[in-house]
């Protein structure tokens, strides 16, 4: 086991290595140098733009700037480029306003797409499952920016209340019950947009898995002995759901970091 | 069609346990028909792969019938089904069905001639894409999956390091260093061959026991890289390279499959891992039948399905990742049409010309549905476990 | 059964707690109607957030918008465009100048002269009315006193780089400079020495030996002591003033006074390499800032350089929120290196100081920035309590946003004004803006190297129709290089005519000729290229390919690109590789052109990248950049205009017109010496700008009786 720990915690580190060097290759290799200087306006000379450069190391060989990256970001040292913040700050910030999106984008897909899975998977081949196959394939094509404009206007349009931003405009004084579900209203559009393509793909999963499960032999001498079909869909239930907790933590990081879900 | 009707009917046939009355293809289908979704997703295909080709066909060459690239500035924005006035057109440039069938964008281009010209752009990015995708997937799998436990030494690993630092440092101009490192990989050549009879009664040398120690297993190897690549928010990966690149539909096309190929790669290993412990890879060993015939005759055609059916869902995904790239204004360059950038074009203009974003909005929904129901209608009729039971 | 009770349930109930939320969610009526507070404050959208609220370290245009509320500078311009003084009461701009006295040189009349018997002679001069030639009499008019400067004896160190740029050498020169005459202008004359030629004679100034009056240890050649010379003991000098008087009673924000420390404080900052400030080049020709009484600071230039004036409606910054002591204190309070930490590291940059009329409130990153007014702003704190600058990153939900009643200004689309026009609720207004859209030529490339070929590419397109389809009519056209709306805009140039035919036959001039194909061929090469713009911007896009259509009818194959904004700046613009490039210029008022078509400025990663060269337009653009006097400018300008449309290094296209909507009851209020209340309808100014009363704006709950000003 602790061989086992070892060489995976060797190994990911090896791995996070490289996807460090390679993340440093992509920002360096994407096109747009970091800077405030727009190079087509006349007030900047070449001059200035060389001191920019200088100043924030750009003249150095790529490696140097590979240590100084990551020098900067173990001592804390990161400043933007835009306006001199502390990067981590930034991130931190912007991060909290994620955190709570995609916590309630999560509830919603657990809790919807376990019921439906469920269903599907009992009654599979059914009209249920027909209906809820094709509703889910058809949320996960929906091309996202497209369902995502049509959401917006509508809502706008039709029940004027606004959508956009954290919370109402100046909402600052009202009760804090006012406040929170206000809250709560600017979230459910992202998070609802965020989670359709995770119910689709998640209740497609939970079906799947409990016919996996349901096929085992310890169901199936379960079923012989005459246990209820409830306590066999309990236990169906809980060994699927431990399955896909296991995918949990690296499907929370992933959805964070996604820019997918934000496009 | 009445699903319980349906289920009846295949009970029927699957009682009796004798051979199999049906080939294959008859098999195939009749379980297609049986799921409707399936046989609807490939009826919309191959409605689709015809419009495309006709698309093409129509909308290419010099002097096109459906010119996409055809500005009439004085009939921008013309609702869909509307008539040309043909007092404000040159001869030339009468639409050729005499009328506006899906309307005009807002510098007068016929969106149907656009549509048509888009259709076989998306075609050929999806079946391209997850080409390329398919074909490093079944190769990186294969490999990880039927040569897994084979161990890579330490000097395999110095010396590509050596030759891609190398290439890399000559290709940004530091030449001398480059040859210092190239050199270096080719000494490591030494190591590559056994030294023969010599070495089996000496103690090895300390720094060649390091060298040809067995660093990592190239299943290891294979997946970590495959971590590696699932790190990059992939998006972020092909609008990098996209920007980079001179904009063009063929780097599009291949910078999508190279940043796809993961999920294919983690399937194929999978299903080589459980194949090549079965008896019948087994037996073939024993006959002494060499790996490449292995894998190719008796393990891949057994491993196809599950590939068929990601690769069904991979074209839809590659078709969404294009338009949403030129959504974003990195697609193909104008004047050539794409659906994406129709509906990019057009959201600016979604309450003067709804049309803009809704045509085709729904037309990429519709066919990224259908690959997507095809695809899990082959899943699962592939799939004998779940066949079985009906 | 719990489980399955669970499992429906929870998804009920998370739905129900989601959707009941839409019940407390104040409508847009709510906001709009039920808020009296609503009318006191102005809330303009934005694209972009801002990033340094500081004046001379921000370029971006959101902070600029910020910064021209909360900072004010020593002028502004007024609506006629016309220098107005703001923190500055009044200014004067005249000239001092220097000569050496060149002992060597015979004078006319006179012989040779030590300086003494010079200035004499001089003043001479300037009282008899002997002189004959009129330039020269202009001259003398003008010099208000002449005095003689000492010889003195100085050291000078100059530090070298090597050819690589790397290493530093250090050379002493010892300076034994002879007498000096010192002039003093009323106001600046760019032929001053020129004219005194007549004077002097015509070699005085040439045959002054400045390399006689160095020394030094160091081993130079000849072409390194010439230019040494030329550098350190100068035959003439030629050095514009302005001298500023500080309106009294201005106060920054936080109270304190604004004075002459606080300007030179402004320019050192500026100038301070630590701060990496991107205004530097405008600096860059003041030789000195000094403080001559705490309300008048007089600023000294090294050369002649017009476009001055305008550089000084910079903001001012208060010196005691950031000197190198108040530095220092922050330094030490973040627990940073005061050594190193400047200006950029300061947190002024995100809760600035300054004297205009709205003092900085609070700034919620990507979401809004809001100021408030500032009571004691010295022209009358502003009617609005509050200005409010949202960021909303999308045009169509700036415009729904609008519609609702809580945005109260945006950037409105050219295809969404004509919706606007017609709504009863809105007043609107439209004006040029400061740029122009065009196609540039690589005339280093064939066959844009001729004239003929430019000339008949611009006609094939129909910039008319462009205007009237593409811009929705917002739009005008525009045959030069200068902002249509300024008297430098030479309104005399007639645009191309739109017209094929005669685009054809010029080609056919200039030896391309159609083929069985109907392409156009020379020596059977086809007529090919390609024409790029960068992404991101719908107007370029629909140009490129209106572009491409207009020149294929004419038989040229044009291929099209259109690249990232980077990629297409650093790999193509700046490297000089493209055909055609579709792009366009944004303008200040001045005339200065000297980085986009001046003919050293031609090399890879300047502005000049079509590579126009043409010498009476350098001349013309160094002279528009001595000229002090507006008229003159403008004389030169117009010539220049000529030469440049004459040319057509570009296809000029368009200058776009911006449209602002507003709700009618946003008028402008007015109150006479009697106290009495008006309200007027706000109208833009003549060149087209309608914020210019903003701070008399106020929003009334319905809609007054303007009384017309007639």
């Amino acid at each position: 086991m602790v061989s086992f720990i070892g060489r995976s915690v060797v190994q990911k580190t090896i791995t996070l290595f490289f996807v460090s060097i390679v993340s440093f290759l992509i920002i360096h290799l994407a096109p747009g140098k970091p800077s405030q200087v727009n190079p087509l306006n006349p007030k900047f000379t070449p001059e200035i733009m060389e001191r920019f450069r200088k100043e924030f190391h750009l003249d150095k060989p790529l490696y140097i700037q590979y240590i100084y990256y990551y020098r900067d970001l173990f001592t804390g040292k990161t400043v933007s480029w835009k306006d001199n913040q502390p990067v981590l700050k930034k991130i931190w910030d912007r991060f909290l306003n994620s955190l709570p999106l995609f916590v309630v984008g999560t509830l919603i897909t657990w809790t919807l797409s376990f019921p439906v899975g469920i269903r599907s998977a009992i009654y599979r081949g059914g009209i249920y499952d027909r209906t809820a196959t094709f509703l889910s394939y058809f949320l996960i094509s929906i091309p996202g920016f497209f369902f995502a404009y049509i959401l917006i206007i509508s809502v706008v349009t039709h029940l004027h209340v606004p959508v956009i931003g954290m919370e109402t405009f100046g909402i600052g004084n009202g009760s804090v019950f006012h406040v929170i579900n206000d809250r709560i209203w600017h979230m459910l559009l992202p998070s609802v947009l965020g989670a359709t393509a995770g119910i689709a793909v998640l209740s497609r999963y939970v079906r799947g898995q409990m016919l996996e499960v349901e096929n085992q032999d310890y169901i199936r001498t379960a079923k012989a002995k005459g246990l209820p079909a409830a306590v066999i869909l309990t236990v169906n239930f809980v060994s699927a759901i431990l399955v896909l907790a296991g995918t949990f933590i690296s499907d929370l990081l992933y959805l964070v970091a996604d820019p997918r879900i934000r496009l | 069609m009445n699903p319980t009707e349906e289920t009846t009917t295949t009970q029927m046939y699957t009682e009796p346990l004798l051979a199999p009355k049906r080939t294959r293809k008859q098999e195939f289908m009749h379980l297609l028909g049986q799921n409707w979704l399936a046989g609807l997703g490939l009826f919309i295909f191959i409605l689709f792969f015809c419009c495309a080709v006709t698309g093409l066909l129509l909308t290419s060459g010099s002097k096109p019938i459906f010119d996409p690239a055809m500005i009439r500035l004085q009939e921008k924005l013309r609702p869909p089904l509307s008539k040309p006035h043909l007092e404000l057109l040159n001869p030339e440039q009468i639409p050729p069905l005499n009328v506006y069938l899906m309307g005009t964008d807002d510098l007068g281009r016929d969106v149907f001639s656009r549509m048509l010209q888009g259709a076989w752009v998306s075609l050929t990015v999806g079946f391209v894409a997850v080409g390329i995708s398919v074909f490093i997937g079944i190769f990186m799998g294969g490999i990880a999956g039927y040569f897994g436990q084979h161990y890579i030494k330490t000097v395999h690993i110095l010396f590509f390091l050596c030759l891609i630092g190398g290439i890399g440092l000559i290709i940004i101009n530091s030449i001398f260093a480059g040859t210092v490192l190239l050199l270096l990989s080719l000494s490591t050549l030494v190591f590559f061959f056994p030294s023969g009879h010599g070495s089996a009664e000496k103690e090895p040398p300390v720094l060649k026991s390091i060298l040809m120690a067995n660093a990592v297993s190239m299943d290891t190897l294979i997946m970590r890289i495959v971590d590696i690549m699932l790190c990059f928010p992939s998006f972020f990966l092909i609008l990098t390279v996209v920007a980079l690149l001179p904009a063009s539909i063929y780097n599009i096309m291949i910078v999508i499959g190279l940043t796809s190929w993961m999920g294919t790669t983690r399937f194929v290993r999978a299903e080589f891992l459980s194949l090549r412990e079965q008896d019948f890879v087994a037996a073939a060993k024993a006959l002494g039948i060499g790996n490449f015939r292995i894998i190719f005759r008796h393990i891949m055609p057994n491993a196809i399905a599950p590939v068929l059916v990601s690769a069904t869902i991979g074209i839809a995904s590659a078709i969404l990742t294009e338009a949403g790239l030129s959504f974003l204004g990195f697609g193909v360059p104008p004047p050539h049409a794409t659906w994406g950038n129709i509906l990019s074009d057009g959201k600016n203009f979604i309450f003067d010309a709804p049309w803009l974003t809704f045509i085709p909005g729904i037309a990429i929904l519709i066919v990224v549905l259908s690959f997507n129901l095809f695809g899990e209608g082959l899943r699962d009729i592939f799939n004998p476990k779940l066949r079985e039971r009906h | 059964m719990i489980v399955k009770r669970v499992l429906i349930f929870a998804p009920i109930f998370l739905i129900l707690v989601l959707l009941q939320s839409y019940f407390w969610v104040p409508t847009y009526k709510e906001q709009t109607r039920g808020d009296p507070a609503r009318l006191t404050e102005f809330i303009a959208g934005s694209i972009g957030d801002a990033s340094l609220l500081n004046p001379i370290l921000s370029a971006d245009s959101a902070s600029s918008d910020i910064n021209g509320f909360v900072f004010e500078g020593l002028i502004d311009r007024d609506k006629d465009l016309r220098f107005r003084g703001r923190v500055a009461k009044s200014w004067k701009i005249y000239e001092e100048a220097y000569f050496y006295v060149n002992p060597s040189a015979r004078i006319p009349g006179l012989g040779k002269a030590d300086a003494r018997t010079l200035a004499s002679f001089m003043k001479h001069a300037q009282k008899t009315s002997s002189v004959a030639n009129p330039d020269l009499v202009h001259t003398l008019n003008r010099i208000t006193d002449i005095s003689v400067v000492l010889p003195r004896t100085y050291t000078v160190t100059n530090s070298i780089k090597d050819s690589a740029g790397n290493q530093q050498k250090t050379i002493r020169f010892k300076v034994t400079a002879p007498a000096r005459i010192k002039l003093v202008l009323n106001q600046v004359d760019q032929h001053l020495f020129q004219n005194l030629l007549h004077l002097l004679g015509n070699d005085y100034f040439k045959s002054f030996r400045g390399k006689d009056y160095l020394k030094s240890d160091a081993r130079l050649s000849t072409e390194q002591w010439t230019r040494y010379a030329k550098e350190l003991i100068p035959p003439f000098e030629q050095n514009p003033v302005l001298l500023f008087h500080i309106r009294p009673g201005v106060k920054f924000q936080d109270g304190h006074a604004v004075n002459a420390d606080d300007v030179r404080f402004t320019y050192e900052a500026i100038m301070d390499p630590k701060n990496l400030s991107p205004r530097v080049s405008d600096y860059e020709p003041v030789k000195t800032v000094q403080v001559v009484d705490p309300l008048t600071v007089k600023i000294i230039y090294k050369r002649l350089y017009s476009p001055a004036m305008g550089t000084w409606s910079i903001g001012i910054l208060p010196k005691h929120l950031l000197d190198s002591q108040a530095l220092k204190q922050e330094a030490l309070r973040l627990g940073k290196d005061p050594k190193t930490f400047s200006i950029r590291q300061s947190t002024f940059n995100r809760h600035p100081v300054g004297c205009g009329p709205f003092k900085f409130q609070t700034w919620k990153s990507d979401q809004y920035i809001i100021l408030d007014r500032f009571d004691d702003y010295w022209e009358g704190a502003p009617n609005y309590h509050r200005y409010v600058y949202r960021i909303i990153p999308d045009i169509l939900t700036q415009e729904m946003e609008f519609y609702a009643g809580t945005l109260d200004s945006y950037d409105v689309q050219p295809h969404q004004v004509k919706r606007l026009e017609n709504d009863p609720r809105f007043q609107h207004f439209s004006g040029l803006s400061f740029g122009y859209t065009y196609i540039g030529y690589n005339m280093r490339r064939k066959p844009f190297n001729d004239l003929r070929v430019r000339r008949a590419l611009g006609m094939a397109i129909d910039v008319n129709k462009i205007i009237k389809y593409v811009l929705y009519g917002q739009g005008e056209r525009i045959t030069g290089p200068f902002a249509k709306q300024t008297d430098y805009y030479n309104h005399g140039i007639k645009p191309l005519p739109y017209d094929p035919e005669g685009a054809l036959k010029l080609l056919e001039s200039a030896g391309w000729k159609r083929n069985k194909a109907g392409r156009l061929e020379k020596n059977g090469k086809p007529f090919k290229f390609t024409l790029i713009t960068n992404s991101g911007n719908d107007l370029r896009k629909a140009v490129l390919a209106i572009a491409q259509e207009a020149w294929k009818q004419i038989g040229i194959d044009v291929h099209t690109d259109v690249l990232e904004w980077s990629v297409f700046i650093q790999q193509r613009i700046f490297k000089d590789d493209f055909d055609a490039v579709v792009l366009g210029w944004q303008m200040g008022i001045e005339p200065d052109l000297y980085q986009i078509w001046y003919s050293s400025q031609t090399h890879p990663y300047q502005l000049n990248f079509v590579g126009f060269k043409n010498k009476e337009a350098d001349d013309l653009i160094i002279k528009i950049r001595q000229e002090y006097n507006h008229e003159q400018q403008v004389k030169l300008c117009h010539k220049l205009h000529a030469i440049i449309a004459e040319q057509q290094p570009y296809t000029f296209l368009y200058v776009g017109k911006w449209t602002a909507v507003l709700d009618k009851r946003i008028v402008i209020k007015r109150v006479d010496a009697s106290g009495a209340v008006r309200y007027e309808k706000i109208t833009p100014t003549k060149t087209g700008n309608y914020t210019y009363y903003f701070n008399r704006w106020i929003k009334l709950p319905q809609v007054p009786h303007l009384t017309d000003k007639g």
